[in-house]
């Protein structure tokens, strides 16, 4: 038997006195509660009045048993933090055998608690019971990181806490696991992030229980002060209190343990604390935007923590350059004092932090935080590698939602952008969206993100046109500036087009670039509205879209833009019927701007084209626009620039049969070649040809006639074997070989055929060729699609077999995406679509051409 | 009480809703939903590579009414849901035993 010792001895309480007691001490949280004072210490009062009582029932209790035995108090009721519908968790713990006359006395314990319509969670053990881990109860492992003790046996009670509370490995290890798996599936239960519209108090990331976490993992041991100022332990008090000062009033409220701050709460919570004299809406601005900042200490405490996990304290900084060094907790400066005065180079810290997948460190965002609004916007990029550095830091890659949370918590994006300052914390209320609007900003890049290894099959289709965007960037940029407009109640998409046109002009974007931000901001909302708002089987609706969009780059954008805001407004608000709705409208307006094109020509009426007439230079008159554009696809002017059209007007005159017209120039990594001529027999073929003999890799370009049989032909392509570079002499050679080739003065298949042999081919070929006729996106064109690994002389070879046909392409639209060629034809013969047996030849000889290309690559990768 | 449950085109949603509204219904719960009927599926094409579409896309609507209203509210939705064309949907009335207004605990039409 062990030694007794017991606080005091009561006498037995009638029920009805054990119910003024309780009254009594909810009377007085209740009194707290009104005046939004119910925190830690009123809480702690609370809890001891609770105690008082709950050690007289007991006392009462243990009279029936002659087995010694302690009681515990666990969870929130160990650590006081009782609120008025909380449960109590209790535990008793016996030293000795389990009979009738223990179990007559948890009875005597548990029935009159259940009077007092106490929820009571029980535990009940032996001392030999700590002998063996329960791994399978996660919960009440991290329960009992918070036991005290009421009452009973001091000894059982001493025992316990030095089996399963010191440093036993036995226990640490199991319950650190159960802590960290427990929080991490309520994290991802709310969609990790603290930023919720209607926050859980006690489970939502940033929460009670996070608080408790930290405290825990500190206890623990692995807490090894590294990375946790002395001062945080302060912070987090403050945090604590504020939140369960709210879920006080939540459960006087509720008349229940119910701890979600629903929005009609937020009302009557803010009301309790703000002043009477202030707009409820206000009130609940600054509640709200309060709650948020000290779910941000719990949530960083927290993750200082998590890091800080087995990690030993000795590791030394690696330095990276001048400035960044590589530290256990992520890239710091080498000299905070100094990076202070430096905010030209807070941006390098982001991107080196993403290229090596680590975090920013504690010393960064801190020294941010701590100087960032000494600096004007324009501090930030002072000049155009800055602007490039950020563009850069925004391509998809893992890592980015977590970098770009860094910076807008330490305050740098709203220093950089005050239009996303605009944001900060904004409550939007409505029934769909949980998150602030700033965090949905940020949780639609974090979709972006996931695309770049889609763990669903589903998102694979959309993960592809991702890897096909050109400049990915521009996405992201989109996505951050798409809901700036929300800080007013004005129509959003046009505010936060106005935003943030402003913004990108002030770093400098490129026009081009902020046309096409704009572009997606603008209409972020029309393919959702389209998709699932119109009858998609009605082709103007299609057609409609598809002028909307006008380029299959824009499309593709517009579709990633929709499929991410959607996924992160909410938890299930995307839907696989949703998802599928979307994918059929992007195959629908695809098919309609790659296949559909053709028909739609250019009206050349003044009033249609009067702003490309208004603008032209002085040498270009209004006849030559008009002979020009007559007949090109609608398409060409959502292509090209308004310069860019002078440019091919200018190139298109006094042009004679077998001439050539063209300009080369170099545009970044690529050149473009455009070529003006009077249509002939395989023209096309030829310009192929000639680009293929020179060793050109031909990206992307698009070919077009107009009515007056002058073909525009542009295209871009790459310089893989570097022939500009090393011979100087090189692209006139180019363009006089063109030249000849077009006016007949030389044959261009004769010179390419030696050089057909003997080529490798640039890669494995896993791509099975498709050759794929369409009959109704157009009446006047015979529509063929092609599909199949990207090789050298591909194009020719394609369009010499339809040229030695007889057939005429009027059309092209060429296309690479990584190591796939996907080009697409609009073919007549003699003015009109081929017959089905023109159809069937051509495809026999492409067929046989490509099966060709695989037998030659499957060759070469046998002979390797 | 009668159980209407209306399959209709998603893009007629609105519509619906709107008609119905005006029909005195004050609620009712839709449903993504995708099935076939004589409408069939049909073959996408992207790039070349043909893929089924075999369940056509459609929105369910239900919503209990009280006897006397089933007529108006299904002329309602027939007459806001149609378009003439194939996959226009169907309307399907049941019985309905009860109804309980959760937050009052008020039973039969009085919880509609």
């Amino acid at each position: 038997m062990g030694k007794y010792r017991s606080r005091k001895v009561h006498p037995t309480p009638s029920p009805d006195a054990l119910k003024n007691l309780l009254y009594a001490a909810r009377d007085e949280l209740t009194t707290e509660t009104r005046l939004a004072r119910a925190g830690l210490d009123a809480l702690n009062r609370y809890s001891d009045r609770v105690d008082e009582l709950v050690r007289l029932i007991f006392g009462n209790a243990r009279k029936c048993t002659e087995t010694p035995l302690a009681l515990l108090a666990l969870g929130g009721y160990g650590r006081k933090q009782l609120c008025l519908h909380s449960d109590i968790d209790l535990m008793v713990v016996f030293d000795g055998a389990i009979g009738v006359a223990e179990e007559r006395s948890l009875k005597s314990l548990l029935h009159p608690l259940w009077d007092l319509h106490f929820d009571v969670g029980h535990q009940v053990r032996v001392l030999g019971d700590f002998e063996n881990v329960e791994t399978d109860n996660p919960e009440y492992l991290v329960a009992l990181l918070d036991a005290r003790f009421l009452d009973g046996d001091q000894a059982i009670f001493d025992h316990f806490s030095e089996t399963c509370l010191g440093e036993n490995p036995t226990w640490q290890q199991p319950i650190r696991s159960a802590l960290l798996d427990l929080t991490e599936q309520r994290h991802v239960q709310y969609n990790q992030t603290l930023y919720q519209l209607e926050p859980d108090l006690k489970d939502s990331p940033g929460a009670l229980r996070d608080a408790s976490a930290v405290r825990l993992l500190a206890r623990l041991g692995n807490g090894n002060g590294t990375g946790r100022r002395a001062s945080d332990t302060g912070r987090l008090s403050e945090a604590e209190d504020f939140l369960l000062r709210i879920r006080s009033i939540l459960h006087l409220e509720r008349g229940r343990n119910l701890n979600t701050l629903s929005h009609e709460l937020q009302e009557t919570v803010a009301d309790l604390f703000g002043s009477s004299d202030e707009q409820p809406r206000r009130q609940v601005e600054a509640l709200m935007s309060t709650y948020f900042h000290h779910a941000r200490i719990i949530s960083r405490s927290l993750a200082a923590s998590l890091k800080s996990l087995g990690t030993p304290v000795t590791v030394l900084s690696t330095p990276i350059n001048d400035d960044l060094a590589r530290a256990w907790d992520g890239i710091r400066f080498t000299d905070a004092t100094r990076a202070s005065l430096r905010p030209r180079t807070w941006l390098r810290v982001f991107e080196v932090a993403l290229d090596e997948n680590t975090n920013v460190s504690e010393q960064v965002l801190t020294c941010i935080e701590r100087h960032g609004e000494r600096y004007a916007p324009e501090r930030f990029f002072p000049s155009p590698a800055e602007r490039d550095l950020f563009l850069r830091i925004l391509r998809p890659r893992p890592g980015l939602y977590a970098r770009l949370s860094e910076m807008h918590d330490s305050g740098l994006l709203g220093r950089m952008f005050p239009e996303f300052q605009k944001i900060y914390c904004r409550v939007i209320r409505d029934f769909y969206h949980k998150y602030t609007v700033d965090e949905h900003t940020l949780l639609t890049i974090r979709t972006i993100e996931r695309l770049c290894a889609p763990a669903n099959p589903s998102r694979e289709r959309f993960a592809s046109l991702l890897t096909e965007l050109r400049a990915p960037e521009l996405l992201v940029l989109a996505l951050l500036f798409h809901d700036v407009g929300k800080w007013t109640n004005k129509n959003h998409a046009e505010e936060s087009v106005r935003m943030a046109v402003g913004a990108l002009r002030r770093i400098k974007l490129p026009e081009s670039a902020v046309t096409t931000v704009q572009f997606l901001i603008r209409h972020h909302l029309q393919m959702s509205t389209v998709a699932f708002r119109r009858d998609m089987e009605d082709p103007e609706v299609v057609n409609q879209f598809a002028r909307l969009v006008g380029t299959e780059q824009r499309l593709k954008l517009l579709c990633l833009l929709t499929l991410v805001d959607i996924e992160a407004v909410g938890p299930d608000v995307m839907t696989p019927w949703k998802e599928e709705m979307l994918w059929r409208l992007y195959v629908d307006t695809y098919n309609r701007l790659t296949l559909g094109y053709g028909d739609e020509v250019i009206d050349t009426t003044a009033a249609a084209i009067a702003e490309l007439t208004t603008a032209r230079p002085d040498d270009i008159s209004e006849q030559d626009m008009a002979t020009f554009l007559a007949g090109l696809p609608q398409r060409y002017l959502r292509l090209f620039e308004q310069s860019r059209v002078y440019e091919h007007v200018r190139l298109s005159r006094d042009i004679k049969r077998s001439e050539v017209h063209c300009a080369l120039e170099e545009k970044g990594s690529a050149w473009e070649l455009s070529v003006v001529s009077i249509n002939q027999p395989r023209l096309f073929s030829n310009i192929c040809g000639v680009l293929s003999y020179f060793g050109m890799d031909i990206l992307r370009g698009q070919a077009m006639t107009n009515e007056h049989g002058l073909v525009l032909d542009v295209v871009q392509f790459a310089d893989t074997e570097s022939f500009f570079r090393l011979n100087p002499s090189a692209k006139p050679e180019l363009v006089d070989l063109l030249q000849d080739v077009v006016a007949g003065r030389a044959d261009i298949t004769q010179t390419l055929r030696g050089k057909e042999r003997g080529l490798a081919p640039r890669g494995p070929s896993r791509i099975n060729p498709i050759v794929h006729f369409d009959r109704q996106y157009s009446d006047r064109y015979t529509i063929l699609e092609l599909i199949a690994r990207d090789a050298w002389g591909l194009l020719y070879r394609t369009s010499r077999v339809i040229s030695q046909h007889g057939f005429d392409i009027e059309l092209v639209l060429i296309t690479t995406e990584g190591n796939r060629a996907i080009d697409v034809f609009h073919i007549t013969h003699h003015g009109v679509k081929l017959s089905a047996a023109s159809e069937r030849a051509l495809a026999t000889d492409l067929d046989a051409m490509l099966g060709k290309q695989n037998e030659d690559d499957q060759g070469d990768r046998s002979s390797e | 009480m009668k159980l209407i449950t209306a399959i209709i085109k998603p893009h007629m949603l609105d519509d619906v809703r709107d008609a119905v509204a005006k029909s005195g219904i004050q609620g009712l719960t839709v449903t993504e939903v995708k099935g076939f009927g004589r409408q069939k599926g049909h073959t996408e094409i992207y790039r070349g590579a043909e893929y089924s579409v075999d369940f056509v896309p459609k929105i369910k609507i239900d919503i209990v009414a009280d006897d006397p209203q089933t007529d108006s509210v299904i002329d309602a939705i027939m007459a806001s849901a149609r378009t003439g064309e194939i996959g226009d949907g169907k309307i399907f009335v049941s019985d309905i035993g009860q109804v309980v207004r959760i937050r009052t605990g008020e039973a039969g039409t009085a919880a509609l």
